[in-house]
């Protein structure tokens, strides 16, 4: 059985759920604005074992063979909305989940991807040094809450972009004169730079053993924003040189992830460049540009085919 | 040459702990000091970096050994900051010092990992089955959102027994099964120090719980902290 947690809105899950239906597989979602209509109980010791109940099904923990989270976080859902944190329903909503991740943690299913593995994005700039020790050129980069060391550096690369160190999303963009003055804000809170790298940019997903690759061309300093900046993002998809696809594979297995979307900038050059890896990539965006399989190879990920071999783990 | 004790600004513990340590050259680093000029940290010259410990601006070079008493930067201790902004600055901050407190050469207990600070963030269930994998004998743990929370622990409170591994150490008891059983725990969760629990130790004794933010108001827990953070000091004299 395979389990699909999140919410029915979710692209990235709806897609899949999609594919796994239409290919007749045997799919449980746990709808998170259930969470009031969702018990769960976990034991622990030699083996783990457990049941879910989501309204009137019951679910054995020990026959989920297969788990696709993409969460909603849970202090937002519209169910919870009016209630206070003291309050019977925050308590089980929270410990739905809590228990849930526990054993997300220690089932011998497949997870797509294990919350551990996924923290590792909560941290840019540590997942970058990361990313660095397994082959990839990254953006030189520094974290300051000093406006003369900012300024220094910006001096230095000629071109600097700011974004957020944490899994908060921001939007990449470049310092202009117009910032200059606002740099001394840098004083309230340690804020990161990186040299700008010219060049094209590519979002890479691996998934499993199977890699997608596509080219997104914009003008805008953070493509994912270019229609909010009055620009465009034309995205294609392309194959990548071996080499890269295999340090991509390389990345998803070191980090012990099963689906990954890299984020990738190829400089005129020739150089590659490494941002990010993102550990639970919206993939429907790209897949839309693109007609990339993806949900399908997902399916099939979760349906237990195409999954690295052991040794891969040793 | 400095000891940095990364804690809350309200862990009281954490601030008597250095005055203790002050001989040392023990100094706190609070979320207070993040928000002071002076911070300059390139990726890849964490040595090289610019610092600020209680309100001082030093150099990463002078850190011989750091304890961290912080599972992450909370919202509510960002007094300096807009209360609109908190939620961003406390995850900006936290994600900071993941960075840099991983990449110091020099002792650090515990060292973070991407879910915490200090070590990893496990749940109990997490610990029982590392506990179990390593052969270790564990009473299973349960847990229901059918039950009241009072209800979920299962059984009575045994007689217990607590042991505190720091390093190579383990202090505690002289039971040579219970500190091999520590040292494992400890070495599976790769942390350094932690602090593990055991139930009826006088007869079958089984592995309870396991905490990587042990208690040290133990005199020879403290020293042996002290002299594990200071190993990174012998080193760098060498």
């Amino acid at each position: 059985m395979i389990v699909l947690w999140g919410l029915p809105g979710d692209r990235p899950l709806a897609a899949v759920r999609n594919v796994l239906r239409r290919w007749g597989y045997s799919v449980v979602f746990l709808d998170q604005h259930a969470v009031h209509e969702t018990d769960v109980e976990l034991s622990v010791g030699p083996t783990v074992r457990g049941t879910l109940w989501i309204r009137d099904q019951v679910v054995d923990l020990n026959t989920i063979t297969a788990l696709y989270p993409r969460l909603y976080d849970v202090r937002l859902l519209p169910c919870l909305k009016n209630k206070e944190p003291s309050s019977e329903a925050w308590h089980h909503a929270l410990a739905v989940e809590d228990i849930l991740m526990s054993w997300a943690e220690l089932t011998s299913a497949l997870v797509v991807n294990r919350p551990s593995a996924m923290a590792a994005n909560s941290s840019k700039p540590y997942q970058l040094a990361w990313i660095r020790s397994l082959g990839f050129k990254v953006p030189e980069t520094l974290m300051t809450t000093d406006p003369s060391a900012a300024l220094q550096f910006w001096r230095c690369y000629g071109t600097v972009i700011y974004k957020s160190m944490s899994g908060i999303r921001s939007i990449v963009t470049r310092l202009t004169p117009e910032d200059r003055e606002r740099l001394e804000n840098v004083v309230w809170c340690p804020t990161q730079f990186q040299q700008y790298i010219p060049g094209i940019d590519y979002r890479v997903h691996v998934i499993g053993k199977e890699v997608f690759a596509c080219t997104i061309v914009s003008a805008a300093d953070d493509y994912r924003y270019a229609a909010r900046k009055g620009k465009v993002a034309t995205i294609q998809a392309c194959e990548l040189p071996e080499a890269i696809a295999n340090r991509c594979k390389e990345l998803a297995i070191a980090m012990d992830l099963q689906v990954i979307g890299v984020d990738l900038r190829c400089t005129p050059d020739g150089q590659w460049y490494c941002f990010e890896v993102n550990t639970s990539p919206g993939f429907t965006y790209f897949q839309q540009a693109t007609n990339q399989p993806m949900d399908e190879a997902i399916a099939k990920l979760l349906g237990g085919h195409d999954i690295f071999p052991p040794q891969y783990y040793v | 040459m400095v000891l940095v004790v990364v804690a809350s600004r309200l862990d009281q513990f954490a601030r008597e702990l250095v005055a203790r340590w002050t001989p040392h050259g023990a100094a706190l680093l609070t979320c207070t000091d993040l928000c002071l000029k002076g911070w300059r940290y390139y990726l890849d010259s964490v040595e090289d970096a610019a610092i600020v410990i209680d309100q001082h601006i030093m150099t990463a070079k002078n850190i011989t050994g750091v304890l961290t008493r912080l599972p992450s930067v909370f919202e509510h201790e960002l007094v300096e900051i807009v209360s609109a902004d908190r939620t961003y600055v406390a995850a900006e901050m936290t994600a900071f010092l993941l960075s840099w407190l991983s990449a110091l050469k020099c002792p650090v207990l515990n060292r973070p990992t991407s879910t915490c600070l200090s070590g990893p963030y496990w749940r109990q269930e997490q610990w029982i089955s590392a506990a179990a994998r390593i052969g270790i004998p564990v009473r299973p743990f349960h847990r229901s959102t059918r039950l009241s929370v009072d209800a979920a622990a299962e059984g009575s409170t045994p007689d217990t027994i607590t042991l505190t591994v720091v390093g190579q150490q383990c202090l505690g008891t002289t039971n040579r099964t219970l500190v091999s059983q520590a040292l494992r725990l400890a070495e599976a969760a790769h942390v350094d120090l932690l602090e593990v629990c055991f139930g009826d130790p006088e007869t079958e004794a089984y592995f309870l719980c396991a905490n990587p933010w042990p208690d040290f108001t133990n005199v020879k827990v403290e020293e042996s902290i002290l002299a594990y953070l200071q190993a990174g000091k012998r080193t760098s004299e060498i």
